[in-house]
C-alpha cells in the first residue's frame, strides 16, 4: 500500500495529487494522505517516539502540507521527500520543545544503511538517495554514525556527546565538517 | 551568496537536526527575516532529503483523515471571512457615506437638530469565536423586530444544539432565543424586546442539550459571540 519513495510512476501520482491540492482539492488531498501517512509516520516517529504525540505531530504536517501545498516544486525533488520535510521540521521543534532525550531512549544499535531501511525503497533508491548514500560512504564510520542519528533522530549534539562520549565542542565540530564534506561531495 | 560559512554551517544543522533548543529558535526567527539564510536551510533541507526514502513505514495509532479535513475546514470559512469583511467595509462605508452626506444636508439648511443622521435599521453582527471563524451571522431590521440568524461555518454539533442568547444589562440574566437550525436561517422572535436593547445587546451562542438549555440559563461558556452592527441601509 505505502508508496515506493522513488518509484517513478508514484512520485508521478504524488505530483499530480499535490498540483490537485494546491488548488484546494479536498479529494486529492484525502489521497494524497491515503497514500503517504505511514511514511510520514515513521519519519515522525523515529524522533518522537511517544505514538500518541507523534499521531498530534502527524496531523499538524498534514495541516501544513495543506497550507504549503501550492510552494511545493517538483523541480526540487520529490513530492515525498517535500513532504517529509514538513514532518521531520514539525517533529523537530517538539523534540526540542520536549525534555532532551534522554540516554535509554536512544536505540541501542543503528545502522541506517543495513536494517533500518524501508526494504521496498532500498531496492529502487533514486538517484538522488545513492548519491548522497555514496557521499556518505566517504565518511569515517562514526562521523557517519553521528550525522545518520542527528538525521533520522533528530538527536541533538547534547546528545550525541553523551552518546558517543565525546565533548560537545567535538560533536559540532565534526557535524559541521561532515556536513561540509558531504556538500562538496555532492556538488562534485 | 553573502551568507557566512558559520550561518551557511548553522543551516546545514538546522535542517539536519542537531541544534539545541535555543539555537533552533533563534535561527527560525532568523531565516523569516533574512532570505540568504531562509534559502540555505532550504538548499540542506534538499540535500538531505533523500534520506527520508528509506526510513521505514510505521502505522499511525489511528486513521486521522477525518480529523486533518475538519481542521482544514477552517480555510473554507476564511474565504467567507475575507468576502464579508469586504461586505462589512462596504456596509461601513455606506453608513459613514450615508451620515456624511445627511451631515452636510442638516449644516446646508442650518437645522441643527437634523445633524444626528437618520438612524439605521438593519444591523447585522458576526458570531464567531476568533476573527477568523465566523460561525453564524445574524441579521437585525429593528421597524421590524425581525431577526435572521445563519450558519455560515459553525461546526455540526450532531447530538447537542446551539442555542442563541441576547444578553444586556438592561435584561439581567442572558435569556434564549431558541435553538438554532445547524443548516438552515432560523428566525426567533425578537417582539418582546425594546429596540435599544436588541441594538446594543451582545449575542451568543451555547452548546447545548438538544432542545435546548433545561435551566433556561446558559450550562457552558458562549461558543461563538458577536454584536451588532449598523449596514448603513
Amino acid at each position: 500500500m505505502d508508496p515506493i519513495a522513488n518509484n517513478r510512476a508514484e512520485a508521478a501520482d504524488l505530483a499530480t495529487l499535490m498540483a490537485r491540492v494546491a488548488v484546494r482539492d479536498r479529494d486529492a488531498f484525502a489521497a494524497l494522505y491515503r497514500q503517504t501517512q505511514s511514511k510520514l509516520f515513521g519519519v515522525i516517529v523515529r524522533i518522537i517516539s511517544r505514538r500518541d504525540l507523534a499521531g498530534e505531530l502527524l496531523q499538524e504536517a498534514y495541516v501544513r502540507i495543506w497550507e504549503r501545498a501550492a510552494d511545493f516544486d517538483s523541480a526540487k525533488g520529490s513530492p515525498l521527500a517535500w513532504m517529509a520535510t514538513i514532518a521531520r521540521n514539525r517533529a523537530l521543534d517538539e523534540a526540542r520543545r520536549a525534555t532532551p532525550v534522554a540516554l535509554e531512549d536512544m536505540p541501542d544499535s543503528f545502522d541506517p544503511a543495513a536494517e533500518d531501511v524501508d526494504p521496498l525503497a532500498s531496492r529502487e533508491r533514486s538517484e538522488r538517495l545513492a548519491a548522497l548514500m555514496r557521499c556518505l560512504q566517504t565518511l569515517d564510520a562514526e562521523k557517519r554514525q553521528i550525522v545518520l542519528l542527528a538525521y533520522y533522530r533528530g538527536s541533538s549534539r547534547e546528545a550525541l556527546a553523551k552518546r558517543f562520549n565525546r565533548p560537545e565542542p567535538t560533536i559540532k565540530t565534526w557535524l559541521r565538517r561532515s556536513l561540509s564534506d558531504l556538500r562538496d561531495c555532492l556538488s562534485s | 551568496m553573502t551568507l557566512s560559512v558559520d550561518d551557511d554551517l548553522s543551516a546545514a544543522e538546522f535542517a539536519l537536526g542537531s541544534l539545541d533548543s535555543a539555537e533552533r529558535t533563534t535561527l527560525a526567527a532568523r531565516r523569516q527575516r533574512e532570505p540568504e539564510l531562509d534559502e540555505a536551510i532550504s538548499a540542506w533541507e534538499l540535500r538531505l532529503a533523500p534520506l527520508t526514502e528509506i526510513v521505514p513505514p510505521a502505522t499511525p495509532p489511528r486513521d486521522y483523515l477525518a480529523d486533518i479535513l475538519r481542521r482544514i475546514s477552517g480555510e473554507a470559512a476564511n474565504d467567507n471571512v475575507a468576502d464579508l469583511k469586504r461586505r462589512l467595509r462596504r456596509w461601513r462605508a455606506s453608513a459613514i457615506a450615508a451620515a456624511s452626506i445627511a451631515a452636510a444636508l442638516a449644516i446646508g439648511v442650518g437645522l441643527r437638530e437634523n445633524l444626528r443622521p437618520a438612524a439605521p435599521h438593519e444591523f447585522v453582527a458576526v458570531l464567531q469565536k476568533s476573527a477568523d471563524a465566523p460561525a453564524f451571522i445574524v441579521t437585525v431590521n429593528i421597524d421590524t423586530r425581525s431577526l435572521t440568524v445563519r450558519p455560515v461555518a459553525a461546526p455540526a454539533q450532531p447530538d447537542k444544539a446551539y442555542e442563541l442568547w441576547i444578553i444586556d444589562a438592561k435584561l439581567g440574566a442572558p435569556r434564549s432565543l431558541g435553538v438554532l437550525d445547524q443548516k438552515n436561517p432560523t428566525a426567533p422572535n425578537l417582539s418582546a424586546y425594546d429596540p435599544a436593547v436588541v441594538q446594543s445587546a451582545t449575542y451568543a451562542v451555547t452548546v447545548e442539550a438538544p432542545g435546548g438549555s433545561p435551566t433556561g440559563q446558559p450550562t457552558s461558556a458562549p461558543v461563538f459571540v458577536g454584536k451588532l452592527i449598523p449596514t448603513g441601509q
